[in-house]
C-alpha cells in the first residue's frame, strides 16, 4: 500500500555502517521528495530512534544535520518537537549550496549513473507495463501540464520518474531511482525545464510514456537515457554559471 | 495425448493452496471491515460522526492479526493492515488511515495521519487501484504484484474490500502481503506439478512460477498448449503448459 506507509519504510531499522549518514540520507530523501508533508511532526526522538533501530545519540546527530540543511525545524516547549520543512522552491538556498558542493565531473558521473538506471527502468517498463502501470504515468503527465509552479512541477517530475521505475517491476531499480531523485532530482528537472522550455519537457515525457505503452523497449530506453543526459548537461551549465558568479564576486587577490 | 491437467492432483493442490492463502488474507481484511463498522456505527448511534480517535478501537484486532505466530501459515506474511477512510468521512481528519505494519521486534508500528494531497505529490490515495476497486463496487480487489515504493520498498500485493454503512461507501479495509511470503507458501505445491506452472493475475502478470522461463513481474501474453485453471472466484489463475517438463520451460 502506498502512501503514508512511507513512514514505515523510512523508519525501518538501519543496519548499515555509518548510521548517522544512513539516517540522515533516508530522512533527506523522503523530505526532499515530498514523501513527508510540510509541517508534519516527527515522532519523539526516543520513538524514532527505537523504530529505526539506532541510538538516540545517532538519531540526534542526524536530526542536527537535517536542521542545518533547513529540512527540519525544532520548536521547544509545549507542543514542541521536530517538524518537517519542505523547501518552497527546488532552488532554495540550501539546494543551490548542495549543487556548489559538486564538481562538474561529479555531476557528469551522477548523470552517468542516473542514465543507466533511467534507461534500464524504461526498457523493462516497456516490456512489462500493464494498463494499471500506465494510468499513473498518464495522470502525472496531465498534472505536470496543469501545474502552476516550478516547485510543484519538480515534485511531479520526481513522481513521474519513480512511477516509470515502479512499472519496471523491479523494487531495487525503484529504490535506486528514488535515491537518485532525492539527491539531485528537483535541481535536475528545474534546470532542464529552464533550458528547454516547458513544452519540450512535456513532449519528452509524453514520448517516453508512449514508447513504454507501445512496448517499444529499445525506443523507451533510448528516450529515457537521452532525457537524463540532456538534463544533466543543463545542470552542469547551471553549475558552471554559478561558478562564474562566485569567481566574479570574489576579491581579486584573495 | 496430453493428460487432463485439471484433474491432476498436483494442480488441484496448488490451486487450493493459492486459494487458501488469498482467502486467509481476505478473512483478516473482513475482520478489519467488521471492526471498522462497529466503531463507526457506535459513534453514529451516540448521535455524532466518527472521529479519528474512534478508529483507535481497531488496534487490538490489528495487533493480534499482525502477530506473526497467528500467521504461521503465511510465515508472518501480512506486511500492513488497516482501514483507509474515504476523504471527508471523519470531520477531524479529512484524509485518514489507521494503518499498522509489523516490525522484526514484533511490535507493530503505526503510520502517520497527515495526508493532505495539497502539500505532497504522492498522497491522493483515491487514485490507487486498491482504493478505486472497492470504491467503484468491487467486493474483493487484489492489486499487484507491484513495486510498493513508498511503503514496504518491496514487491507485493494489496488486498482490499469496501466498507459500507447502509450501502454508502465509507472507506477501504486492506492488507499488504509481500510476494516473497506468498511465493514461499506456494512453492512446495508448484514444484510438485510436473509441467511448467505459474500463477498469474487477471491482467496476465506472472506472480510466481515453477520455472525460470516465467518470472514474477513479467507479462504472460499466451502460449501454445496452455491450460488456465481458475482459482475459485479470485481474480487469479494457475497456468499450466502441457507437454513440457518444467525445467525445459
Amino acid at each position: 500500500m502506498v502512501y503514508d506507509s512511507s513512514r514505515l519504510a523510512v523508519f525501518m531499522p538501519v543496519n548499515s555502517t555509518g548510521r548517522v549518514d544512513a539516517v540522515f540520507r533516508r530522512l533527506t530523501d523522503v523530505i526532499t521528495l515530498g514523501l513527508l508533508n510540510d509541517g508534519e511532526q516527527l515522532p519523539s526522538e526516543a520513538e524514532l530512534a527505537g523504530q529505526m533501530g539506532v541510538s538516540t545519540v545517532t538519531l540526534r546527530e542526524a536530526l542536527m544535520a537535517l536542521r542545518q540543511q533547513g529540512l527540519l525545524e525544532t520548536r521547544r516547549g509545549r507542543g514542541g518537537g521536530s517538524f518537517v520543512r519542505i523547501p518552497s522552491s527546488p532552488i532554495a538556498p540550501d539546494l543551490s549550496t548542495r549543487l556548489r558542493g559538486y564538481g562538474t565531473h561529479e555531476l557528469r558521473d551522477f548523470g552517468d549513473h542516473y542514465m543507466a538506471i533511467a534507461s534500464a527502468v524504461a526498457f523493462l517498463a516497456a516490456q512489462r507495463a500493464l494498463p494499471s502501470d500506465l494510468a499513473p504515468l498518464r495522470r502525472s503527465l496531465e498534472e505536470m501540464a496543469a501545474a502552476g509552479s516550478p516547485a510543484s512541477r519538480g515534485r511531479l517530475d520526481g513522481r513521474f520518474h519513480i512511477e516509470i521505475a515502479a512499472a519496471s517491476q523491479s523494487a531495487r531499480l525503484a529504490q535506486d531511482e528514488i535515491s537518485l531523485q532525492a539527491e539531485l532530482g528537483s535541481l535536475l528537472w528545474t534546470a532542464h525545464e529552464q533550458a528547454e522550455g516547458r513544452e519540450k519537457l512535456l513532449t519528452q515525457h509524453r514520448d517516453i510514456v508512449e514508447a513504454v505503452a507501445s512496448g517499444n523497449a529499445e525506443q523507451a530506453q533510448h528516450l529515457a537515457g537521452h532525457h537524463v543526459l540532456d538534463a544533466i548537461g543543463h545542470l552542469i551549465e547551471v553549475r558552471l554559471r554559478d561558478g562564474e558568479e562566485e569567481a566574479d564576486g570574489a576579491e581579486p587577490d584573495q | 495425448m496430453a493428460p487432463n491437467l485439471i484433474s491432476e492432483p498436483a494442480v488441484d493442490a496448488a490451486v487450493k493452496r493459492v486459494h487458501a492463502i488469498m482467502s486467509g488474507v481476505f478473512d483478516t481484511v473482513a475482520k478489519v471491515r467488521q471492526a471498522t463498522l462497529d466503531q463507526v456505527e457506535a459513534a453514529r448511534r451516540s448521535g455524532r460522526e466518527p472521529l479519528a480517535a474512534d478508529l483507535e478501537g481497531l488496534r487490538p484486532l490489528l495487533f493480534s492479526e499482525l502477530r506473526p505466530l497467528l500467521f504461521s501459515q503465511l510465515r508472518g506474511g501480512i506486511a500492513g493492515l488497516g482501514f483507509i477512510a474515504a476523504p471527508g468521512l471523519l470531520p477531524d481528519e479529512p484524509w485518514f488511515l489507521e494503518w499498522w505494519q509489523p516490525t522484526p521486534s514484533g511490535q507493530p508500528v503505526q503510520l502517520i495521519r497527515d495526508l493532505d494531497p495539497a502539500s505532497s505529490a504522492f498522497y491522493d490515495y483515491t487514485h490507487w487501484d486498491w482504493y478505486t476497486g472497492p470504491s467503484s463496487g468491487a467486493e474483493r480487489t487484489i492489486c499487484g504484484p507491484f513495486v510498493d515504493y513508498l511503503c514496504t520498498d518491496d514487491y507485493g500485493f494489496t488486498f482490499s474490500v469496501p466498507v459500507r454503512v447502509e450501502g454508502a461507501f465509507i472507506g477501504v479495509a486492506a492488507a499488504d502481503m509481500l510476494l516473497r511470503s506468498f511465493e514461499s507458501a506456494v512453492a512446495p505445491e508448484l514444484r510438485r506439478i510436473p509441467v511448467t506452472a505459474f500463477v498469474v493475475n487477471s491482467s496476465g502478470r506472472v506472480i510466481t512460477s515453477n520455472t525460470a522461463r516465467w518470472l514474477a513481474g513479467t507479462v504472460f501474453r499466451g502460449a501454445p498448449g496452455v491450460t488456465t485453471h481458475p482459482i475459485g472466484d479470485l481474480p487469479l489463475s494457475l497456468v499450466t503448459i502441457a507437454g513440457r517438463g518444467r525445467t525445459s520451460g
